[in-house]
């Protein structure tokens, strides 16, 4: 009896590390939580190409084609890291919409950057004060989110999309 | 450069420790010469974590967990809190406080010899371990590839002063039972007399006495700054504070009433090795990312495991020395209906089932969810009407703990309590009556009185009044239990007769709260340092000439880009006022009021048990 009493913690050790093991083998991963806007529309907006302000982009004009949007920044050397994916899904994808939004950057600085690594997005929406990010709920840069034909998140991503993201779950939703 | 130095110092803490754990086996040396590597260890674990913030106060962006976690325009306070407000510098933290703790047991005296090497032996492969948690998973060293002069900010929720001092507290809370674990692993080898339960006992109250004095920081904070209305909501990270918490409560109380029975000390061991386990436990859910909550840091796999695995080892191996190196003899506990043992024994009884109880609904999602592969979230609801219940019979049980006999069922003056107790119920159930009746206030309530009226009786019944240190030393345990009832009376209160008001209101409206007018004067905003504010300003009873002006609203921080609530809260002795300015819509602000009846009264509550934490440390 006793020696059951002593035993116990040992086994509810074991069947705690267990669990949790396996829990942290699966690659899930909770500080991803899917976002509060996923699976809804995604939010109005209202903003100017970076290269000509008269150039207008709203929520209606991406209605209806499959729309990758990135948030970045010339700041944030993450979204260096990220950028030639970009490229890349350009390629493989020529049907997919690639909106790039700039984040709280002085547009001179936005445009060397774009020239200097190139600019894979179809459309640089300026985001100067912050307040599209704000309605999308983004947390930092770079965030991605994938957008379908009705107007509805299906996929967001924080912080920098890697090859494997992008084959094991950006690929299968295009 | 700075970083070079901590990095080197911190590799140098790890190897001498490793030499101090071979020196058990190979090199022998003398005691002198092992307190001075002990001592030297810690040194060079502190130097490595000041030239950590040195690297923050400097703003050193080739520093790369300075430049994820710093900018050059924030204030001086939230750069050095900055050290510890991610995860690599808060390990950091953790290991120096550990080295603290090594530091200062070194110079224990009165103990024997063999004893305290033996436990500091134990203490340097925890820092080993640890150390090498950090120089493999969690370096805060690593130079920035990226050439930059400016960095990404700290996560502005954490700019705030109380949270600035709220990791320290609390790990010095968590990092002091590895003292404690180690003195009972060191007990448990060598198995010699009962000194070491006194060393024990400081240790712990010192560790019970910080975490106590962390948890009411991060409550406080969570008060003010989430900007919710609550101070408790079951977040994960709160259980795993809370658990330590009521293992080490069981543990300080089962060393104070311990007088050689073998059953106690068998159990004194198993709590002590609990302590620290859980603290390790909790250390590792919040660090693996396995549970989402306020206190997310960025995570990896990685990580993770090795820190699984440190959890697996520690407790491993105290529950297996516990079960291989058990004391043998045994006499029979003194178990009586109603004497200091039979007390004790519930007591401890109800507290290991409280934790157990946390424990469950902590983990649990993460069974579930391994199980099923469903997400599911266990809150409030269940840890309310579990832990809760459970805790009363204890509560009712520690009003006359302090004056119960040890050899007899006899309790001094008992018609005395019974009648208070009488009294008691009676008022407490009219005053229920009048304003709204509910069962938990009434309980609550009558157990809160109850506690202090009983602690006083005894008090006054039990012993001579003077006013000399030697009487509060005598009466601390009625004290801290005084305390204990001053915090459940804050507690029901504020969260059964908690108000709530809500209103829709232009600049310049007047509304009633509580039978006050209040004006709802501007909106304004300005551009600080490091945030853009936006305070709606309230002015309170505006009919008499002394109003009080309430400031609420956001902080908006373009760095991180988030934005922080800023309740407004006027303090009054017997309630709070809290002011929570929301949205703008159609030209129209929405305000929320919650009136928290006797918060107060919850803080005051800790301080005390604080206070007599203190007091029982140098109390023999």
């Amino acid at each position: 009896m006793n020696r059951i009493f002593i035993l116990t913690p040992l086994i509810v050790l074991f069947v705690i590390c267990i669990f949790s093991l396996v829990y942290l083998l699966s690659g899930k991963d909770p500080n991803k939580p899917p976002s509060a806007l996923l699976n809804k529309d995604v939010p109005i907006f209202e903003s100017s190409s970076l290269y000509n302000a008269k150039d207008i982009i709203k929520t209606k004009d991406i209605k209806n084609k499959k729309t990758l949007i990135n948030f970045f920044a010339s700041w944030c050397s993450p979204c260096k890291i990220e950028h030639p994916l970009f490229f890349e899904i350009r390629k493989k994808y020529p049907e997919l919409y690639l909106l790039g939004f700039n984040h709280k950057d002085p547009p001179s600085d936005a445009k060397k950057y774009l020239k200097d690594d190139g600019n894979p997005y179809d459309f640089v929406g300026v985001d100067s004060d912050g307040l599209i990010a704000l309605e999308f709920g983004v947390f930092g840069l770079p965030e991605t989110y994938l957008i379908n034909e009705d107007g509805k998140i299906i996929y967001k991503f924080m912080g920098p999309i890697t090859i494997d993201i992008l084959k094991n779950e950006i690929e299968p939703l295009l | 450069m700075s970083s070079l130095v901590g990095f080197l110092s911190l590799v140098f803490a790890i190897g001498i420790n490793f030499y101090l754990f071979l020196s058990r086996y190979i090199f022998k040396f003398k005691k002198q010469k092992f307190n001075l590597f002990i001592r030297l260890s810690s040194l060079l674990t502190l130097l490595s974590f000041f030239s950590l913030m040195y690297a923050y106060v400097v703003s050193d962006f080739s520093n790369y967990n300075v430049f994820q976690n710093s900018h050059s325009n924030k204030p001086l306070i939230y750069k050095i809190s900055g050290t510890w407000g991610n995860h690599e510098g808060s390990m950091l933290l953790w290991l120096s406080i550990l080295s603290i703790f090594s530091f200062f047991f070194s110079f224990t005296k009165n103990i024997d010899e063999s004893f305290q090497r033996l436990t500091l032996i134990i203490q340097s492969l925890l820092h080993i371990l640890f150390g090498l948690f950090i120089v493999f998973t969690s370096n805060p060293f690593l130079v920035n590839s990226i050439l930059v002069n400016e960095g990404l900010g700290l996560n502005p929720i954490l700019q705030d002063p109380g949270l600035a001092v709220h990791p320290p507290i609390l790990y010095a809370g968590y990092v002091g039972y590895s003292i404690v674990f180690s003195i009972a692993i060191a007990g448990l080898f060598q198995n010699t007399d009962d000194e070491w339960l006194y060393v024990a006992k400081k240790w712990s109250l010192i560790s019970w006495t910080f975490l106590t004095g962390g948890i009411a920081l991060g409550s406080y904070w969570a008060y003010y700054e989430l900007g919710w209305g609550g101070w408790w909501f079951w977040d994960p990270v709160e259980n795993i504070s809370l658990m330590p918490w009521i293992a080490g409560l069981a543990l300080v109380h089962s060393l104070m009433m311990v007088r050689g029975e073998q059953a106690i000390k068998k159990w004194i061991v198993f709590l002590s090795i609990l302590c620290f386990s859980l603290s390790v436990f909790g250390t590792f859910l919040v660090r693996s990312g396995i549970l989402t909550s306020v206190h997310s840091f960025a995570a990896d796999a990685s990580r993770g495991i090795f820190i699984l695995l440190i959890f697996f080892i520690v407790t491993g191996f105290g529950f297996l020395v516990f079960l291989l190196k058990e004391p043998k003899k045994s006499n029979a506990l003194n178990l009586l209906f109603i004497n200091k043992v039979s007390a004790l024994v519930i007591n401890n009884i109800l507290m290991i089932i409280a934790t157990l109880t946390i424990l469950l609904g902590t983990i649990y999602p993460i069974i579930i969810e391994v199980l099923y592969n469903k997400r599911i979230s266990v809150g409030g609801p269940y840890f309310n009407s579990t832990v809760i219940p459970i805790m009363i019979p204890g509560f009712l049980l520690m009003s006359v703990a302090p004056i119960l006999s040890w050899q007899t069922n006899k309790i001094n003056n008992s018609k005395k309590y019974v009648l208070a107790f009488i009294v008691l119920s009676v008022l407490v159930l009219i005053q229920s009556y009048f304003l709204d009746f509910n069962t938990w206030g009434f309980v609550g309530l009558l157990l809160g009185f109850w506690i202090i009226l009983a602690s006083i009786i005894a008090i006054f019944s039990s012993y001579k009044i003077k006013i000399n240190i030697k009487f509060f030393k005598i009466i601390n345990p009625h004290v801290a239990h005084i305390g204990v009832g001053i915090a459940i009376i804050g507690i029901t209160c504020s969260s059964i007769f908690q108000n709530e008001l809500d209103f829709n209101l232009n600049e310049g409206d007047k509304f009633i709260v509580n039978g006050k007018t209040v004006l709802f004067e501007k909106i304004e905003t300005t551009n600080e340092i490091n945030f853009q504010s936006l305070r709606g300003k309230f002015l309170f009873d505006i009919e008499k000439n002394r109003s009080k002006e309430i400031e609420a609203g956001k902080n908006y921080y373009p760095v991180s880009k988030m934005i922080t609530s800023e309740a407004g809260i006027l303090h009054q002795w017997n309630k709070d006022i809290y002011f929570i300015l929301g949205d703008q819509k159609n030209n129209e602000w929405f305000v929320k009021v919650l009136i928290n009846p006797f918060v107060s009264f919850i803080w005051l509550g800790v301080i005390i048990m604080m206070y007599s934490g203190l007091i029982a440390v140098s109390r023999r």
